[in-house]
């Protein structure tokens, strides 16, 4: 082969890899990361802008779960369950752009409400969800 | 050139009398501010103190948590709706700080600013000065190279 | 004599960057501007990628937005356009889909371009388009720097938009033209720059009658940006592809080391159009100051749309502020400077040649500008790159590093000083610009002064409007 077309394919190669090559590792990545834990995606939004993505999450008790908390609005949101104890870690704030993750494992069955815990906005007391536990 | 220099010199000393003249200061006083923050402005957007005064600011959030960050005082504090903030200093440095939202609480946040103004501002009256100063020499500079 | 910038350096010393071993080398290789480019292009895949996953989400915590509106913007300003003139349209990946279009391939050398290959029509061929191009961006300016997903529509639709105009008019017309919102400034500020690209020796280039920087040959394409490459004057259209060092049998071409500003007393091609993008230039830092750094709510309100009216009355009062208030104090100003030098000077050529001296103000006014962005938000950078999606990562340990504005007790130091350096460039410019256009040392000395009151007054306002 030619020293030119040589350089063309390895040009070509390069170009793919900047484009379809940096989408690609992105998210093998975010796979290699998230992986495993069956993981539960929140996206958090004051109400009116579309409140918690999902309102109602069904676990099964015993098995353990990853509720990944992405909040994808422009003010700071939080995240609990108080019924069953669980809260964010640190300041119990997520924000804007910011991840919380939660790991536990259900230990009760039942209907709980799970609840943002940052005054986000006038509608913040609608900011809620069902989080529903049942056995196997 | 060295005479140019002299002149220029001469110009800036002389500018500089006005701002020493301008540049007395009031007795410190004590000074309570109450300030309102909403999406995306402080009101008032402006306060204004002298240099020496015992600041503090009281802030008060209508709508979302916001927060107040004072530019080289480094001081700050939030505030969520009923739940206000507050913070106390002495404004020893004079000139114009910004007051930044510390919290982020909308697209805007970023934009979401107020100036806190220590008088005198002996930094924008020297500055001006400064620019006359050049101005005026540059055209002393000028006249003179015409005839050598 | 020979006139010396700032009384220091003579307007014609020049050191030869591309006399330093190697870098000839480097610059000649056809990986030269590729392999910079394909890095951009990854770097921008990102970018996309964020803008369009963060969606309307807070841009002050998206990559696409920090990305483009700090970390580029604030290089574009302070260190590529001064220091290194359109570096960054040589690393461009925006137009590059449109090129390897063009030239079927991505290094190989086609002197037969794909494409309809049609000409742009010379009545266009000034700043006019990307003048109104920008101007419009800026109206927008409310969005893209705070919603991702418009940070995205603005690059896909320049990429876009590039593949398809660069199928239909040949060459680099698109960012010349037409197509980039910045390059109209990226061309006139480059004037400024301490970098050019200029032929070694005009009489080589003189006796070569094959001109191969124009026409191009087997090691590298006719230049792209249509200039002709020995005679290039200023670097207002210089896209520094550096095709032209492929190109030469001679080696003649060279990147030189020069003083600042020297291409704004180029006496040639100067013209209203640029004069406007001067004037369009100052008033965007100052009306960018006033919503983003300002105290007015209100008109942060009208930025961010919050009601029709006040988007429409802060559209209307930005044009009219940028087209006609700004050159029509401005004008004021050189009426006064004809009547005290010599009523004989054509006004329009008067007001064209004066307009230069507001290029080192204008970009030393966003170089202040920016200092005001640097200090207090740069540290939202290190959050993105830890975590660009916004999906939980933590790749370099920062995500969770907080916004820690710094240094900003004495940022406005920084601005004063920059300022008032630009005044002392752009009087020291005024006074050589006006030597040029009135033909008497007197006249000029007369005709100086309005305009230096005018430099010295816009200084004055601006260091009031960002320190005071
Ligand atoms: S003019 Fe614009 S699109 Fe073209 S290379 Fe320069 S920055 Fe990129
Ligand atoms: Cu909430
Ligand atoms: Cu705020």
């Amino acid at each position: 082969m030619e020293k030119k077309q040589l350089m063309e394919i390895i040009a070509g190669i390069l170009v793919l890899l900047a484009t379809v090559g940096t989408i690609g590792a992105a998210l093998l990545y975010d796979e290699h990361l998230w992986g495993g834990l069956r993981t539960i995606e929140l996206t958090a939004q004051a109400p009116e802008r579309g409140n918690w993505n999902i309102q109602e999450i069904h676990l099964v008790r015993g098995e353990p779960v990853r509720i990944k908390i992405r909040n994808i609005d422009t003010v700071s949101h939080g995240f609990a369950i108080p019924e069953l104890g669980i809260s964010l870690n640190g300041t119990g704030e997520i924000k804007p752009g910011n991840v919380g993750v939660i790991e536990f494992t259900p230990d009760k069955t039942g209907d709980f409400l799970f609840t943002c815990t940052t005054w986000c906005s006038t509608q913040h007391m609608q900011m809620t969800g069902r989080i529903i536990i049942s056995e196997k | 050139m060295k005479n140019s220099m002299k002149i220029l010199i001469m110009v800036l000393v002389l500018l500089a009398i006005p701002i020493v003249i301008l540049a007395q200061t009031e007795e410190p006083k004590e000074k309570v501010i109450t300030i309102n923050a909403q999406q995306f402005s402080y009101t008032p957007g402006t306060v204004e103190v002298n240099r020496g005064d015992r600041v503090t600011i009281r802030l008060i959030s209508t709508d979302v948590h916001h927060g107040l960050y004072i530019d080289g005082y480094e001081v700050s504090t939030d505030a969520r709706p009923g739940q206000d903030g507050s913070l106390t200093f002495v404004a020893n440095n004079t000139g114009k700080f910004v007051m930044r939202c510390s919290v982020t609480c909308g697209p805007f946040h970023p934009y979401m600013i107020g100036y806190l103004k220590v008088k005198p501002d002996y930094r924008l009256f020297g500055s001006i000065w400064l620019a006359v100063g050049i101005f005026i020499g540059s055209i002393l500079l000028v006249i003179r190279r015409q005839k050598p | 004599m020979t006139e010396k910038i700032l009384g220091l350096i003579p307007v014609d010393w020049r050191f030869e960057l591309t006399s330093l071993p190697y870098v000839r080398k480097i610059i000649k290789s056809r990986w030269m501007p590729f392999l910079p480019i394909v890095l951009n292009l990854s770097v921008f895949t990102i970018i996309l990628m964020a803008g369009f996953v963060g969606g309307v989400s807070a841009g002050n915590y998206n990559f696409g937005i920090m990305f483009v509106w700090i970390v580029w913007w604030l290089l574009l300003m302070m260190v590529m356009v001064p220091f290194f003139s359109r570096i960054w349209c040589m690393i461009c990946p925006l137009p590059a889909f449109g090129e390897w279009l063009q030239r079927l391939g991505f290094m190989k050398v086609r002197n037969k371009l794909f494409g309809l290959n049609k000409k742009w029509p010379k009545a266009l061929k000034n700043m006019w388009l990307v003048n109104f191009l920008f101007l419009g961006t800026t109206y927008t300016t409310g969005f893209l720097t705070t919603r991702p997903i418009a940070t995205f529509i603005l690059l896909m639709s320049i990429i876009i938009g590039s593949i398809v105009l660069m199928a239909v008019f040949e060459k680099r017309n698109f960012c010349k033209y037409i197509g980039c919102p910045v390059g109209g400034f990226l061309g006139l500020y480059s004037n400024m720059a301490v970098t050019e690209i200029r032929a070694k020796d005009p009489q080589i280039c003189k006796d070569h009658k094959h001109k191969d920087c124009v026409i191009g040959n087997e090691k590298g394409h006719a230049c792209p940006w249509m200039i002709l490459p020995f005679d290039i004057g200023r670097n207002t259209y210089c896209g520094m592809c550096l095709e032209c060092f492929k190109t030469c049998p001679y080696d003649n071409m060279a990147i030189n080391l020069r003083p600042p500003a020297t291409d704004l007393l180029v006496d040639k091609n100067r013209g209203l159009d640029e004069a406007w993008k001067a004037f369009i230039m100052l008033g965007i830092a100052i009306f960018f100051f006033l919503i983003m750094q300002g105290n007015m709510g209100f008109l942060k309100d009208w930025a961010n749309a919050k009601t029709t009216e006040g988007y429409l009355t802060f559209v209307v009062l930005h044009s009219i502020f940028n087209l006609l208030l700004i050159p029509g104090v401005f004008f004021v100003f050189v009426y006064a400077s004809r009547t005290l030098g010599n009523k004989e000077i054509p006004l329009k050529k008067l007001f064209t040649n004066f307009s230069y001296t507001l290029v080192p103000m204008g970009l030393i006014a966003w170089i202040a500008f920016s200092f005001g962005i640097l200090f207090p938000n740069s540290s939202y950078v290190l959050h993105v790159i830890s975590d660009p999606f916004a999906w939980g990562w933590d790749l370099f340990g920062t995500a969770h590093f907080p916004w820690t504005p710094f240094l900003t007790g004495v940022m406005p130091y920084f601005q004063i000083g920059t300022l008032l350096f630009g005044l002392v460039l752009s009087l020291d410019i005024g006074f050589k610009i006006s030597k040029q256009t009135f033909q008497k040392r007197d006249e000029a000395v007369r005709g100086f002064i309005p305009i230096a009151a005018f430099l010295t007054a816009v200084t004055i306002f601006l260091i009031w409007l960002f320190t005071g």
